[in-house]
Formats: structure tokens, sequence, C-alpha cells
């Protein structure tokens, strides 16, 4: 028996192994290809660093970053903001119809991106006269990145203590005095969570972005276009810095939310 | 004074937050699934959608063959995925939520991270392993072997990059509900005499059925409604629903057809997610509230 349960362990050890394998190699494979001249076999690998040089000069890249900044930036800005009113209200007021709200704020999860994308595209261009740019995108990317924003301050703020809320305003305090006293000192890593989540979502996002932006580019179509039109390097630099970006804000994300619930006082679990 | 109460009172305190978040998600989401509903009864005339009132599109999705055979082929693709990721997804769950320890947190965000680049860079990488130029079949020719053709350009690459994908959501949902399991239970089925696959089935995988639903409903919804990973991945015979919808809103224009897939998408989607729902019994989640 204890022979059966070491096996069943150690396959389930090498299949987490297997997958991280999965998940990673292709990203590692192109940061590798990033920096290399003979991308299609490269071995023995001629290093070099002009994709990046290449990169570097092209003039819609940068114009591409910038549009996918502020698509990232407004998106979490909107989100974590909504995010947080919204858990806040369902953890904390005995309210009937919390499902129905729970629904609108998760329900994005549950639509295809391609769908919020080509739905949005009728409204605003049919409906609400709204023409194809970055604060379109902003709109449609906000209710997608909300579900995922939530849920992470769902997440944190599940631990929270309310009753010292409940403290401050018996000693007098105004809700938004106690929020930015109280209740934000504690919280903000969520928060801060809330918004990289969504800043990641929509910076990188494709599908729902695609048709809302009309004629502006941002990276991720500036990649499909590349890959559509067949391959170039330095779309391999490009993939490499931004994973390589995603990552780092993860991390830091890990850190401050690690960090965060230290600083609440509760139990790490 | 009277001020002062009203702002005090709870349900204007509940109202003041959620609200916001919940109206625009009505108005930014919501009216724009439903306007698609409205369009999709519409015609498109040189790429101008004309409010005449007709069912020719829904005749034209559900009887042309072509279109049933994209939407078929979604189908099995999604439902492949979906058993797939299922079938993976929790050994590898399982091991994290009772073997992961103090790490288990970082080792399932290790699992998630990647969703995070975005789907366009992710295919891209993936190309570079399976695609004809990609690592493994240059890797095959370079020592004298035979390309795998199913490997390139096909529905098993698109499978692959799907799984690839949204495999994550699977870990994830399932990891959450077996944070909230009790792995004493199974010491007493074991005690009880049940072998352990019998435990498994008995015990573990019933107690733990929501969080696989909506895993499997979290994979579903994104996999049937799937455009870039069939079109870089899955060659000549690999387009699949969601390559003619977006087809629609590109070169044709032809808005009201579009409409009208996205809301036979939609519908298929919605009638799956009902489908999965009706299959959770709620005194059966082992579910004892959240954060306990």
């Amino acid at each position: 028996m204890g022979d059966r349960r070491r096996t069943s362990f150690f396959l389930q050890a090498l299949l987490l192994a297997f997958l991280y394998l999965f998940l990673y190699f292709p990203i590692f494979y192109i940061a590798f290809l990033s920096f290399v001249e003979n991308t299609t076999w490269p071995f023995p690998p001629l290093y070099t660093l002009e994709w990046y040089s290449r990169l570097a000069i092209m003039s819609d890249f940068h114009e591409g970053l910038f549009n996918s900044l502020l698509i990232g930036l407004g998106t979490g800005a909107l989100a974590a903001l909504f995010a947080t009113a919204g858990a806040m209200a369902l953890l904390r007021y005995p309210v009937r119809r919390k499902a129905l709200v729970a629904l609108l704020y998760l329900g994005p999860l549950f639509v295809a991106e391609v769908l919020i994308g080509i739905s949005t595209l009728m409204f605003n261009r049919n409906v609400l006269g709204l023409p194809g740019n970055l604060f379109s995108a902003i709109l449609s990317n906000t209710t997608h990145a909300l579900a995922f924003a939530f849920l992470v301050v769902l997440s944190q703020l599940v631990r929270y203590d309310w009753r010292m809320d409940d403290a401050a305003m018996v000693f007098g305090a105004r809700p938004l005095r106690c929020f930015f006293e109280v209740t934000l000192p504690s919280i903000w890593p969520a928060v801060l969570g809330a918004f990289l989540v969504s800043f990641l979502l929509a910076f990188n996002n494709f599908e729902i972005s695609f048709y809302n932006l009309g004629a502006v580019p941002t990276l991720p179509t500036i990649a499909w276009g590349t890959l559509r039109h067949g391959i170039e390097p330095e779309l391999y630099a490009l993939a490499t810095l931004v994973n390589l970006a995603v990552f780092v804000a993860l991390l830091l994300l890990y850190l401050l939310i690690r960090t965060g619930l230290v600083r609440i006082g509760l139990p790490e679990d | 004074m009277k001020n002062r109460g009203l702002r005090f009172d709870p349900r204007i305190q509940f109202a003041m937050l959620a609200l916001p978040g919940a109206a625009f998600v009505f108005v930014f989401l919501v009216l724009p699934l439903l306007s698609i509903v409205v369009f999709s009864f519409w015609r498109t005339e040189r790429y101008e959608l004309i409010p005449e009132w007709n069912l020719e599109n829904y005749r034209i999705v559900l009887t042309d063959p072509t279109y049933l055979t994209f939407l078929l082929r979604s189908l099995v693709m999604a439902t492949v995925v979906c058993l797939a990721s299922v079938v993976y997804a929790w050994p590898v769950a399982y091991f994290i939520a009772k073997h992961g320890g103090r790490y288990r947190l970082v080792l399932v965000l290790l699992t998630a991270a990647p969703f995070l680049t975005g789907i366009v860079l992710r295919v891209t990488a993936l190309q570079q392993i399976l695609g004809p130029i990609g690592l493994v079949n240059m890797a095959l020719m370079t020592f004298g072997f035979e390309p795998i053709e199913a490997l390139m350009y096909s529905n098993v690459a698109s499978a692959i990059g799907l799984v690839y994908l949204w495999i994550p959501f699977m870990i994830v949902a399932i990891y959450l509900s077996l944070l909230n399991f009790d792995f004493e239970l199974l010491e007493v089925a074991k005690v009880a005499g049940a072998r352990p696959w019998r435990a498994f089935l008995e015990v573990t995988w019933p107690l733990n059925w929501i969080g696989t639903a909506i895993g499997i409903v979290l994979v579903f919804v994104p996999t049937f409604a799937a455009t870039v990973t069939p079109r870089f991945l899955g060659g000549p015979n690999g387009s699949l629903f969601g390559n003619i919808l977006e087809h629609q809103f590109g070169a044709t224009g032809t808005w009201a057809l579009g409409s009208a897939m996205g809301v036979v998408l939609f519908l298929v989607s919605l009638a799956f997610i009902l489908l999965i729902g009706r299959t959770i019994d709620p005194k059966r989640t082992g579910f004892t509230g959240i954060g306990r």
C-alpha cells in the first residue's frame, strides 16, 4: 500500500513537472531564438542582438507599445476601482439580490472574448456612434478584466475584518474617510493586484481590442499582423520583452500580496 | 440629521458601491450582446446594416453545410480539449493541493502565469515548437526522420494549442475546489475498506465536481469560440466556427450574418453552461463557505 502511494505521488509530481515544461519551454525557446541569427535551426547558435536593435528602431513598435500601455492603464484603473467597490459591497452588507450583482461582475468570464469584441464593435458603431479607438477598446476590455479583478479583490478581502471599519465609524469617521484611513491601508495589495491583472489582460488582449481599435496599432495587433504575414525574428524579441515584463510584474504582485497579508495581520495559508 | 441617516443606510451604501460596476457591465456588455440579437434579424447591404426584419441569417447559419461543419468541428474540438484538460489538470491540481504545503500558492500561480502574456504571443511561441519550421519537425528532419504531419498545421496542433492556452483555468478551478476539500474523508474511506480508486470515484470526484464543472465551462467557452489558435496552428482544414465568425466582420463586412453567428455561438455556450450547471448538486459540493 505504501509503495502504491509513493508511486502515485511520483507520477503526479512527474505530471506537474511535465506541465511546467509544456507551459514554459515554448516561452524560453523563443527567448533563446530572439538572440540567435539562425532562427530556423539554431544549432549551433550564432548569437546576435540584431532583432532587438531592429525592434528598437521600428516606429510602429513604439506606437504600439504606447497604445498598449494606455489601454492597460485605463482598463486597470477602471477595473480595479469597480472591482474593489463591488467586492466591498458584496462582502460587507447583508443585502438581498447579491447574486444578481455577483452575476454581472463575474458574467464576462463566461462570454468568449471574440464575442465581447464583435458585440461591442456593433453596439458602439451602430447604437452609441463611438468610432473604433483607444477609448472604445478600454471600455470593452474593462468588462472582461473586471471579472478577473473582482476575483482577485474578493479572494483577498474575505480575510478582512470589517469590525475595524465599524470601530472607525463608531468614533465618527465618515464612510469615505474611513475607507482611505482604515480600509485602504490594509487592502491596497489586493487593489494593486486587481489593477495589475487587469492591466496585463488589457495590455496583451487581442480578440477584444482588435475589433474596437479601428486602425490604432497595439503590441498584440502588431504581433498578429507579423504572424499572419510570415514570422519575422523581431517578433521573438518583442515576445521575449513582453513575457519578461509580465513575469517581473507577477513576481512583484506575489511579493506584495504576501507582505500585504502580513500587514493585515492574518495567518498565511 | 436625516441626510446623515441616509448616508449610513446599508442599502444605500451597498448600492453606491456595487452599482457603478454593475451598471458598467450592463451598458458595455449586456446591451451590446442584446444589440447583436437585434442586428442578427436585419440584413447587410454594401457594408451597411439595413433594419429589415428577416430570418435569412439564421437560415444560412443553420442550413449551410459549410457553416454547420465549422460549428460541429468547434463543438468536437471544445469537447476534446475539455476532456484532455480535465484528465491532465486533475492529478496536477490534486498534487499541488495535497502535497504543495507552503509552496502550493507558488506552484499553482506558476501554472496560471503564462495566461497573462496573451494568446497571440503564446500561440507564436507554440508555433515555433509545432509548426513546419518548428523545433520538433526541424529536429526530426535534421536527424533524418519523417516529419510528424499531425503536428504541423492540423486539428491536432490546434487542440494541443488550446489545451496549452486554457488548461490554467482548469487547474485553478479544481485546485480551489480541493482547498475546501477535507482530505481526512479519504482516510475514513480507507479505514472503511475502500480502495484508492473507489475512494476517488465515490468521495473526491463527486465532492469536487463543482470545481471541475466550473473549470470545464471556463475551458469550453473560449475553446468553442477560438479564432487565433486554429488560424495559426490549424492549417487548411483547421478553421473553426470562430474563424468564419470573424471573417464576417473583416473582409466581407456582412454584419447581420456575423451577428447571427455570434448569437448562435453564445446560445450554444449558454446551453452548455446550463447543462453543466444542472449536474451540480449543491448538497454534495463539500463547499463549506468562502475562506473557511
